[in-house]
Formats: C-alpha cells, sequence, structure tokens
C-alpha cells in the first residue's frame, strides 16, 4: 500500500492505492468519481478515458501508483463550474443516446479543442475515433463538436 | 477484470538504479512505459511480474534528441510525441504517419515505440520503419551498453533478443544524406484503429536503391532481402514490380488468423507493395524528402 | 387535430444535461454501501458435457471467501416464453462460458482467485454447432426434457428433437403458385450470430434484506418482466411480487440484449442466501460476449416465383434458426419471422417454415431488428437477382409488388396503414436511382443498391403499459412509467406527449426511470412499441389528469365541465372569455371556494393501454385465424457504396433511409435512430463477425477483434426522411421506428456490391476480404 498525492479535478487529493490497482478502479471506489466508465477493461473503447496532464488517456490501463504527482482532469472536473461550449453544443445536438460513452467522448472532445480550437470534420473524427459509441451513428457528436467551435 | 497477483512498483529516478533492479529481479521483473501492454496482459494473467519497473522518472529516456547525425528516441517517448516532434517531422515524417497509424490518440498518448518493439508483437506497426531507417536499439545492463541492429532484435512471435536483466532504453537512427522517400502501407479491417493484418514499408533512393520491411505477415517483422537484392539498380517497370512482387510473396508467410486469412494477406501484400512503390516514387519525383 | 405544440417537434432530450455532466448513475455507479459482496463466476469450459462433479472445497476455504454456490443450491428453472434454462448448470453444460458456480467475498479479488479454485469434472458429449446438424433426426439431444418444458401456447416444441418451435404459415395454393411463374428463383443466404455490443455491459446488484424484501437493481429493459421471471424462479423460496422489488437505472444501451432476463437472476439468487449484503454480479466485456443472449443466426431457403411483368405468384421460405442452449426467448424471434418473412410484398401463395434448434453455442434472444434483418438480407437480395433477370428496375419490380394498406398479410389479416410507396418515391429520389456515380480513382468502383424495411412488434397478445401522472406545487409534473430509456429518448417522448395534452412545457415534466414498486406496468421496452404502447398510456393517462381538473374546476367555479379548455398551463372557458386558473394554482392544493372550503386535491392521472385485438391462437399448421401482430412499421432506403477493387475495401458515401413513423412524436431523435441503427446495422454487414473455435469456444470476445464502427468508419453522408402515414391507434398517429432502421443495411450493400463489381455474395458479413477475394476469383475465371 502506498499513499499517492494527485491534483483531481482541481482539488489535491490522496489516498491509499496498491501496486495493483488501476486508475480507473481507484477513481470509481476510492474517489467517488464514476464519470469515467468501465466498458472493456482493456484499452479498446474510450469510456474511461481521462485528462492525465492536458493528455487523454485510458485510465483503464494506467497503475494508480504511475500517476503520484500528477494532475487528472474528468467530467465532474469540467463541470464542476457550469458545462463547457462543447457540452452544451452536445445537448443542443442531442448528441447521446445512452450517454454510456459521453464522459470518455467529452474527455477526448476536450484534449481536441484544447490543442486545436478550429478542427475539421476530420480532424474530430481523429480525435473521437477512440470512443467506442453503439448508439449514436457518430454523427451528432462530431456535429456538436463542430457546432461548438463555430462563431 | 482486476490484477489478480501481487507485486512490487519501483519507480528509478535513473538509469542505473534501473538496471540494479533488472539484475536483481531478473525475469521476474516487467519494466512498465506506456503500459498498454503491460497492463492488458497482467490483467489477463498472461504475465504475472514480482516488479514492475516504471522507467517514466528516467528523464534521458523521455527524449527526442539529435547528436552527431542520430536520431535518438527514448523508450518513454509516446507515439503522440513522435508526432508533435519537430525533429521528427523534419527528418523523420515517415515515422510520423506511421505513428498516426497505431491505435487512436488515448492510447498514442501513452504507448511508445520502443514499447512496440519490445512487445514484439509480428503485428508492431514500428517495426518495418525501423528496418528500413537500419535503426540500432540501444541497450544497458550492469555490463554496460550494448547495441543491436533492428534486423537482429526480432527472436520470434513475442520474442526478441533482450536479456532479463537488460533495460532497452530507446532506439537510434542515423541520419540519412541521401535523397529518398518512403511510405507505409498498412492493411486494417476497417478505418477506425486496427493492428496490421499486413503492413509494408518502403524506402527508394534516387541512386535505385531500395529498401523493403514488412510485419504481421511472418513470424517476426523482417527486410525483404531478396527482393531488395532483386530491385537494388533498377529503373522501376510494370515488369520489374511484377518480378519483385513474386520474389516478394516467397520472403513472406503469411498465417490465417481470426483477423484475415492466409491468402487475402498475400493478396493484399501484392497490392500494397505494389501502391506503395508507387506512392514512394511518385513522392520521391516530387522531390519531397521523406 | 389543432396545431400541435410540443409533439412534432425536435425538442432536446429531457436527460440530455444529465448525460453531459456525468450526472447519470448507471447501475454499477450507484453507491451501495459497506456491505458490499462481489461475485467471481466459474464457467464451463466444455460445449456439451455432463458435469461429473464440482469440488468447492478449496474455494470455500480460500481465506475471505464468504459462500460459494452451484446448480444444486438453486434447481429452479426459468425463461420469458419457456422455461428451458438454469440459474446455474445443473446436471449438464451446454456452451463454453455457462455459469457453473459463482464466489462470493467482500473483495473481487479474492472473489476471482477463489473461483479459479472451483474443480469441475465433465464427461463430455457430442457437441452441436451448426443448426443443421441439430435437426438431423440422429443428433444429440440437447434438451432431453424438451417434451416436459412450460412454454407459451404459441410455440410448438418438439420432444426428442433439438427443434424448440416451429412455426408454419400457409396461405394459398403453394404448387399452384409456382405452376404459375414464368421465373422460379431459389436460393441459400446465411446470416451468422452477432453481439449486441452495448458499452455498458450487464450489471446486477441483488439485495435481500433481513425481512427477506429483495430488491435488484439492474441494467434492464425488462424490470416487471424481470421481477416477474424471478418470483416464478424463486417461489419455492417462499417470495411473492410484494417482496421483490426491481428498479432500474438509465442503462447504457440494449439493443434486445437487455430484455428477459439473463445473468439477473444470478444477483437474485445469490441475495436471497446472503441476507443482508448486496452482491454485485457485473459481467466484463468478454463474458458480455460470450454470456448473453447473442443475435440468433440463420440459415434461408428461399424460393420465389415470379410472372414474366414482375408480379410475384408465391414464396416458399424455409428458416433454420441457431438459437444456441436455450430458446426461452429465442424462440419468439423464430415466431415473429415465421408470420412475416413475406417481406413487405404481396405474394398471393405463402409457404413459411421457421424453425428454432438448438445448438450448443451461447443463448440467442431478442436484437434489434428481432429476426428481420436476418431474413431481409436474403429476402431483398433474392428480389435483386429476379430483377436482374427479368431486366426490369429492382425498385420497379419492388413498387409492383409492395404491400398495401387493406392487403392480407401472411397470417390472414390486412395490412394497417402504411407509407411504403412514399417511401420508396422519396429514398429513390433522394439517392438519383436511375444515375451512375462515376469513381473519380481507377482502382474503384461504385455501386447503388436498394432494401425496404419491414417490421412489427413481436409480444405477447395482451402486452400492456401503464402510466401514472402527477403535479407538483409550481405545476409541473412527473410521469410515472416503467418503459426504460435506452438512449431511443422514450423519457423525452413520453413528455411531449403529456405537455402536449396538458398544456405544460416538456421543461417542466420530468419521466421516472421504472421501479416496479413504485411506477405502474410496463410489459419491457423491446418491439419498438413503448412510443406506440407507453405512448398511449401516458397519453390517457394525461387525458384522465386533464378530465380531473375539468371536473374540480366545474365543482368549484361553476362552470360546464365541456366549455373548458386548457392552454399554457391554465384552464379556459369557451364560455367565459375572462376566465383563467393556472394549474399551479390548484394541482395539489384544490380550489377554495367563497365559504373558505376547498375543492379538488392532488391531480394524478391515470392511464392504461392493451391492444384489445390481439391473439396468438390460430392453426398451427397454418398459422391462420389469430391477429399476432398488431401493425407492421414500413419504409425504405438506398446506398452509394464506393469499393476497391484490389482490397475490397468500402466506402458508404451516401445513405438515403425513409421511414414511416406514422407520426414523430420527435424528429429528431427518430432521425437519431436513423443514423445510429444504420450505422450498427451496416457494422453488421461490413465488420461483425463472431469467430468460435471448433470446440464451440468463442476466440474474439473483445473490441480488438469483434470490430464495431468507430467515428472514422461512418457514410459520408446520411439523408433521413420521415414519412407520415398515422397509425390509427397510435398517440398522435405514431407507431416505432427504432428497430427498423437498421433493417435494411445488409441487404442494400448486397446489392450495391452486385451493381458495382457484378458479384452477389450470399454470406454475411460481407467483410472487405470477402469482397477483394470473391471479385478476384471472379476476374480469375
Ligand atoms: S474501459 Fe478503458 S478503454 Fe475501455
Ligand atoms: S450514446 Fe450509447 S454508447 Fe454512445
Amino acid at each position: 500500500m502506498s499513499e499517492i498525492k494527485i491534483l483531481l479535478n482541481n482539488e489535491e487529493r490522496i489516498v491509499e492505492v496498491q501496486p495493483y490497482e488501476t486508475l480507473l478502479e481507484v477513481l470509481r471506489e476510492k474517489l467517488g468519481v464514476i464519470s469515467p466508465k468501465c466498458g472493456c477493461d482493456r484499452g479498446d473503447c474510450g469510456a474511461c478515458n481521462v485528462l492525465l496532464n492536458g493528455r487523454s488517456v485510458r485510465s483503464c490501463l494506467i497503475l494508480a501508483v504511475e500517476v503520484d504527482g500528477q494532475e487528472i482532469i474528468t467530467v465532474e472536473g469540467i463541470s464542476k463550474d457550469g458545462l463547457s461550449k462543447v457540452q452544451e453544443s452536445m445537448i443542443d445536438n442531442n448528441s447521446f443516446q445512452c450517454g454510456f460513452c459521453a464522459p470518455g467522448v467529452i474527455i477526448s472532445a476536450t484534449e481536441l479543442l484544447n490543442n486545436n480550437p478550429h478542427p475539421t470534420r476530420e480532424d474530430i473524427k481523429e480525435a473521437l475515433s477512440g470512443n467506442l459509441c453503439r448508439c449514436t451513428g457518430y454523427l451528432p457528436i462530431l456535429e456538436a463538436v463542430e457546432n461548438a467551435t463555430k462563431e | 477484470m482486476s490484477i489478480l497477483h501481487d507485486f512490487e512498483y519501483y519507480k528509478p529516478a535513473d538509469i542505473k538504479s534501473a538496471v540494479e533492479l533488472l539484475d536483481k529481479f531478473g525475469n521476474k521483473a516487467k519494466i512498465l512505459a506506456g503500459g498498454t501492454d503491460l497492463v492488458v496482459q497482467m490483467k489477463e494473467n498472461i504475465v504475472t511480474p514480482d516488479a514492475v519497473i516504471d522507467i517514466k522518472a528516467i528523464d534521458k529516456l523521455n527524449e527526442i534528441s539529435l547528436d552527431d547525425e542520430t536520431l535518438f528516441i527514448g523508450a518513454c517517448v509516446t507515439f503522440t510525441e513522435l508526432m508533435e516532434s519537430e525533429i521528427i517531422q523534419k527528418y523523420f515524417p515517415l515515422i510520423k504517419d506511421m505513428s498516426a497509424t497505431v491505435a487512436s490518440m488515448g492510447i498514442r498518448n501513452r504507448a511508445t515505440l520502443v514499447g512496440n518493439i519490445c512487445s514484439a508483437v509480428p503485428s508492431a506497426d514500428s517495426a518495418p520503419i525501423l528496418l528500413v531507417y537500419d535503426a540500432e536499439v540501444v541497450i544497458k545492463s550492469k555490463s554496460g551498453e550494448r547495441i543491436i541492429p533492428i534486423e537482429q532484435w526480432f527472436a520470434g512471435p513475442k520474442k526478441t533478443v533482450r536479456k532479463d536483466n537488460e533495460l532497452v532504453t530507446g532506439v537510434a537512427i542515423h541520419l540519412i544524406k541521401e535523397n529518398h522517400a518512403g511510405c507505409y502501407e498498412k492493411l486494417g479491417r476497417y478505418s477506425g484503429e486496427d493492428l496490421a493484418q499486413a503492413g509494408i514499408c518502403v524506402l527508394v533512393f534516387e541512386d535505385q536503391i531500395y529498401h523493403v520491411a514488412f510485419c504481421a505477415v511472418g513470424p517476426v517483422p523482417k527486410r525483404a532481402e531478396i527482393t531488395e537484392k532483386f530491385l537494388n539498380g533498377k529503373e522501376i517497370t510494370p515488369e520489374v514490380i511484377k518480378q519483385a512482387k513474386k520474389l516478394l510473396l516467397e520472403e513472406i508467410s503469411p498465417i490465417s488468423d481470426i483477423r484475415s486469412s492466409k491468402e487475402y494477406r498475400i493478396h493484399m501484400m501484392d497490392v500494397m507493395f505494389d501502391r506503395g512503390m508507387k506512392k514512394a516514387l511518385n513522392k520521391l519525383r516530387g522531390g519531397t524528402h521523406v | 387535430m389543432d396545431k400541435l405544440k410540443y409533439v412534432g417537434k425536435p425538442v432536446v432530450r429531457i436527460d440530455g444535461k444529465e448525460k453531459v455532466s456525468g450526472a447519470t448513475r448507471f447501475t454499477d455507479d450507484l453507491e451501495y454501501g459497506q456491505n458490499m459482496l462481489y461475485a467471481a463466476l466459474v464457467e464451463s469450459t466444455e460445449a456439451h458435457a455432463l458435469i461429473k462433479s464440482i469440488d468447492t472445497t478449496e474455494a470455500e476455504k480460500y481465506r475471505g471467501v464468504v459462500a460459494v454456490f452451484t446448480g444444486k443450491d438453486f434447481p429452479y428453472k426459468f425463461g420469458l416464453y419457456m422455461k428451458d434454462r438454469y440459474i446455474f448448470a445443473m446436471d449438464r453444460v451446454r456452451f463454453v462460458g455457462e455459469q457453473v458456480a459463482a464466489v462470493v467475498s467482500r473483495d473481487k479479488r479474492i472473489a476471482e482467485k477463489a473461483a479459479k479454485l472451483v474443480k469441475v469434472e465433465y464427461d463430455p458429449l457430442p457437441a452441436l454447432f451448426d443448426q443443421m446438424e441439430s435437426l438431423k433426426n440422429d443428433a444429440v439431444l440437447i434438451h432431453p426434457d424438451l417434451g416436459e418444458y412450460v412454454h407459451v401456447p404459441w410455440f410448438f416444441p418438439q420432444a426428442k428433437t433439438n427443434i424448440a418451435h416451429w412455426r408454419k404459415t400457409r396461405q394459398g395454393d403453394i404448387e399452384k403458385g409456382f405452376a404459375e411463374a414464368d421465373y422460379i428463383l431459389e436460393d441459400t443466404y446465411r446470416v451468422p450470430r452477432y453481439a449486441h455490443c452495448p458499452i455498458e455491459t450487464h450489471a446486477a446488484v441483488g439485495l435481500c434484506d433481513l425481512s427477506g424484501r429483495l430488491t435488484v437493481w439492474a441494467s434492464s429493459q425488462s424490470p416487471h418482466t424481470q421481477r416477474n421471471l424471478f418470483v416464478e424462479a424463486l417461489a419455492p423460496l417462499g417470495f411473492t411480487h410484494k417482496d421483490v422489488r426491481v428498479i432500474a437505472p438509465p442503462i447504457g444501451g440494449g439493443f434486445g440484449g437487455k430484455a428477459g432476463v439473463s445473468m439477473e437472476i444470478l444477483a437474485a439468487a445469490m441475495a436471497t442466501k446472503l441476507r443482508g449484503n448486496p452482491v454485485r454480479v457485473i459481467w466484463s466485456r468478454e463474458r458480455e460476449f460470450y454470456n448473453t443472449s447473442q443475435r440468433l443466426g440463420v440459415i434461408a431457403k428461399l424460393k420465389i416465383g415470379v410472372k414474366n411483368d414482375g408480379m410475384f405468384t408465391a414464396i416458399d421460405h424455409r428458416l433454420y434458426w441457431d438459437a444456441g442452449a436455450s430458446a426461452e426467448y429465442g424462440a419468439n424471434v423464430v415466431n415473429a419471422v415465421g408470420l412475416s418473412a413475406t417481406g413487405p410484398y404481396r405474394f398471393p401463395n405463402i409457404f413459411i417454415d421457421s424453425v428454432c434448434l438448438y445448438t450448443n453455442l451461447p443463448p440467442c434472444g431478442a436484437y434489434r431488428g428481432f429476426g428481420y434483418s436476418e431474413f431481409m438480407f436474403g429476402l431483398e437480395s433474392h428480389i435483386n437477382r429476379i430483377a436482374t433477370h427479368l431486366k426490369m428496375d429492382p425498385v420497379t419490380l419492388r413498387k409492383k409488388n409492395a404491400i398495401q394498406e387493406g392487403d392480407i398479410l401472411a397470417y390472414g389479416v390486412p395490412m394497417n396503414p402504411s407509407g411504403l410507396l412514399k417511401a420508396i418515391d422519396a429514398v429513390e429520389k433522394e439517392i438519383e436511382w436511375s444515375k451512375k456515380v462515376k469513381p473519380i480513382d481507377s482502382n474503384k468502383v461504385i455501386g447503388k443498391g436498394f432494401s425496404l424495411i419491414w417490421k412489427a412488434p413481436a409480444m405477447p397478445p395482451n402486452a400492456s403499459s401503464a402510466a401514472f401522472i402527477k403535479f407538483s406545487e409550481d405545476g409541473s409534473l412527473n410521469i410515472l412509467v416503467s418503459g426504460m430509456d435506452m438512449g431511443q429518448g422514450f423519457l423525452t417522448v413520453m413528455a411531449q406527449i403529456a405537455a402536449e395534452i396538458l398544456t405544460v412545457p416538456v421543461s417542466k415534466i420530468r419521466t421516472e426511470n421504472p421501479d416496479t414498486d413504485r411506477n405502474p406496468y410496463e410489459w419491457q421496452t423491446v418491439a419498438s412499441h413503448v412510443t406506440w404502447s407507453c405512448g398511449n398510456a401516458v397519453r390517457n393517462a394525461a387525458i384522465n389528469a386533464r378530465d380531473q381538473i375539468f371536473e374540480i374546476v366545474e365543482r368549484a367555479c361553476d362552470l360546464p365541465k365541456d366549455e373548458l379548455y386548457l392552454k399554457d398551463e391554465k384552464v379556459k372557458c369557451k364560455a367565459k372569455p375572462e376566465f383563467e386558473l393556472p394549474l399551479k394554482n390548484f394541482v395539489i392544493d384544490g380550489i377554495q371556494t367563497e365559504d373558505g372550503t376547498f375543492r379538488g386535491g392532488p391531480i394524478l392521472g391515470k392511464g392504461i393501454f392493451m391492444p384489445e385485438f390481439t391473439s396468438a391462437n390460430s392453426d398451427p399448421e397454418t398459422s391462420q385465424g389469430g391477429h399476432p401482430n398488431v401493425h407492421y412499421t414500413v419504409g425504405a432506403a438506398a446506398i452509394i457504396l464506393e469499393i476497391d477493387k484490389d482490397t475490397g475495401e468500402m466506402h458508404v458515401k451516401k445513405v438515403v433511409e425513409a421511414i414511416d413513423a406514422g407520426k414523430a412524436i420527435n424528429p429528431d431523435l427518430v432521425k437519431g435512430q436513423i443514423t445510429g441503427g444504420l450505422l450498427q446495422g451496416l457494422s453488421t454487414v461490413l465488420y461483425e463477425d463472431m469467430r468460435y473455435d471448433e470446440k464451440g469456444k468463442l476466440l474474439n470476445p473483445n473490441f480488438t477483434d469483434y470490430k464495431i464502427p468507430t467515428a472514422k468508419d461512418i457514410p459520408d453522408e446520411i439523408v433521413p426522411i420521415i414519412i407520415e402515414v398515422p397509425q390509427p391507434d397510435g398517440p398522435f398517429g405514431a407507431r416505432g421506428v427504432g428497430e427498423h432502421t437498421m433493417i435494411p443495411a445488409a441487404p442494400m450493400v448486397a446489392n450495391a456490391i452486385q451493381d458495382a463489381l457484378g458479384v452477389r455474395i450470399k454470406t454475411m458479413p460481407i467483410t472487405q476480404e470477402k469482397v477483394a477475394m470473391t471479385y478476384l476469383k471472379k476476374k480469375e475465371k
């Protein structure tokens, strides 16, 4: 058991973890952060995506001990002080159906827009192609990201 | 799915301590960089190390550098970092192109090129490129440094010549001065992320020298030596390509698995070699330095 | 009808904010407290075997293990339409991955580790992986006691065979029909099994408290049906409906896979023996692939006769289904197809056999499309081939034979109002059907394909829905129903229906997720029927609430009920234009009269709906005499497909899909069903492929090798078209569209490939590899 300290959604959190615990497990089971979901547990679906030092990563493939001293942002953090533009746009576009993929998709979209405020349709597809969504056919999600970058 | 076995986690701050740990645990240790393979394998109980040695805190291993006309890609450099690196974009755009074909953003942000060749799956996307560039694998152990030409690196499916006490610190590639162009063609089952069902990388030089390497169509990624020998010194004509294809198909030994049939892989190597050569030659004629 | 204010409008989803803010709590996101127990499963390694022994001693001794369960702890059968499965395997296992035992611990790792210590000894039996093998007379019996199984009256299992059900539909004179034909085309089409792949895997938590009250939280499409089946199965332990409660939190996708009961029964059963502790059973992605219901595979032998003028004379459609190790749900898919395998066409002479066969592969059940995607692949391929032979345009051929309102269906009742021809015309126009598209790249070719859409809900004849509507002090309201929003937008659509009648804006309405204790009955959220059925119930509840409102106003204000109406959340009176009473003033508190007393009280609307014209009773030899289906939803679709001749890679340039929604309560959500359903359909034809080894073990139980599309794999352009020919008994004329949207995908791709390359592929999936290799063979010839 070792103690790690992370900046989680802008709040310093200290938590005891075992080496075998993944970041996804620790977030959901020990830190009460449940927006990252487990869709496959092997890196294929993107439902567990979180921002680690600003980059989207699969929290199911990271050991919690690895991120000691680092910064993590989840959808809880993004939504804390009001929704972001892309989230608002997703509401307006009816982007999600079941919404299970939504937190992972929002993480990927947020990373994309942070690095590239005016992405093309192809850029958006590339950035979201690691997030599996079985319901929507992706189109309403892509359109929402596009709309969020307009004006 | 949880990781069921217990292990110790180490995060050495320098190469020396990493190597000492490796020396101590030998085959009971696993090196952790991106973790995109290792963590899955631990969850699935395929590997059960006593020690997991996280090498990301070692500064040197996070570097992409160009010294003495040699590119060094540290063991912790991710595919995203390669894609974003100015050095790579300027001198090795092909590495950028290849990196873009690896999985998806959330994986590329974590997965490393060195990890890719250390896992040594037959479908490793990084391998053909390193092969055509005659890259070298840089290895440290308690007994010092050893450099292994990438040609000799792969020892079988998921096997390399790395010894248990050795740490791969990175790969080195010597800058090529001659004008050349290249291309990596990858066969996937759809546009989304996929493992290569077959991959081929070609480099063409102005003086009619050709480098060709492949992955996923044999137990290890390899240079197509016979094909290259035949091509070298020849002007590329449809007839030459036709004959070269025959040789190439003899050099590969694809199998049928759940991803693709042997027959389709053979057919696609034929198609991709043809298209790859054309693309590379076009680039060369267009004067684009790869 | 007056101008509609909320119905027919592209309202944003009422749960949209919850979903994008990360607030939605799915089953595994809820807190169940410190007493949680984790269950780890022991699964069969054999496809078909007798269980010789199960040794649990090592597991029981393992430190931290609370309990170990095997079949003998719960010797109870269950199943939706036929009781043919056990909670844990009893004396035999019937597929690789079947649950044999479970180990329970407070620590999930301990449970998993101890599960590996359970030793099961098997006596292998011959295993059947191909339904045609199961059909043979000398085939090993997968359910030797089939003859004794309890089942619904419209199933016809055949004892001492592997035939779980055989639906026969006959109309006219089939021999005469073929004798009249100028051309007969006969061929076989194969469609393999598929996996639903909701991104949220199956999840259930059971808690039996110390008083004996059982609550199950489940990712479920069917909370009431689950309660009913739990009670049926656990009745020997003394449970009644009153003692069992199912709560269905939001679900992360269902697609039919979370209908009925499958793994949820484990959480329910184990909880009964671990009182006071929630028992958590969550499926891993791997298990989601091999131990939940899959879509049935089918081998369809199809024969159609046609006159030279294109008029169909007869259809002989024999479908042999691979239902897997249990058919409790899957047999109803077989049944549905047996009644509808004519497709949306008029055939004067009909012979359909739809045969449900047990195999030693995972059990199959409901999957979006419920058998229609499967048989439409062959049927719509066949129709194109007939058109080619007749040198007739395939769309013209379809129009000539398209079923219309009043035409007699295969089981002998008239077809409902339908916009089929309108849909065909709209698609034909939008896709510019007669115009050839030229590829830019010389390696590529472009083809066009067309297909019709056709499906009826498959339900018991008395499947029903119920709704309550209750007001709050500010005039906002809650709708209590037990339909599930699996993403289709059910909650929003119900709100729109209530809004329209009660003139309360959608933003002031909350539709509640099901809880069998609190919300009224709903059969299941399947069959694309909740908009229609539960929509009717909500409509009735809203009308009921409105009647109560008018009655109170009449009593308290002395205004004639018949003159009252609602407008903008107020009661108004035609006879007294200046009268205006906001709902919020009285829907809880009542109306005060001059003497200071009050009239009324909380408004509580109730509504139910059950179709009263359906019956499953019919002649087992012909299926004539009943009225099994409520109505069909129809439509048409077409595709422009670009194919790389060398690599076989396919790229969808454009898809057009027109669907007759009767009335689109929310057009944006209908369009969402079209984009989502089409991609799911395209995926079954282009990418997805379940691979079993020779021992019946699934080789690709993960997204690494069972490919579902990503954002990079979508069509360049999708044009959704909504046709509205009202369904007379639907709420505002609506009928369901959820499943239908994926049905045309496979045949239109096959037809486009034929158009582009001149090859006909009759086996799904049609992967790029298959296209390349088929074309290569053609070139070599
Ligand atoms: S759960 Fe991590 S990628 Fe699917
Ligand atoms: S909305 Fe259901 S998985 Fe994306």
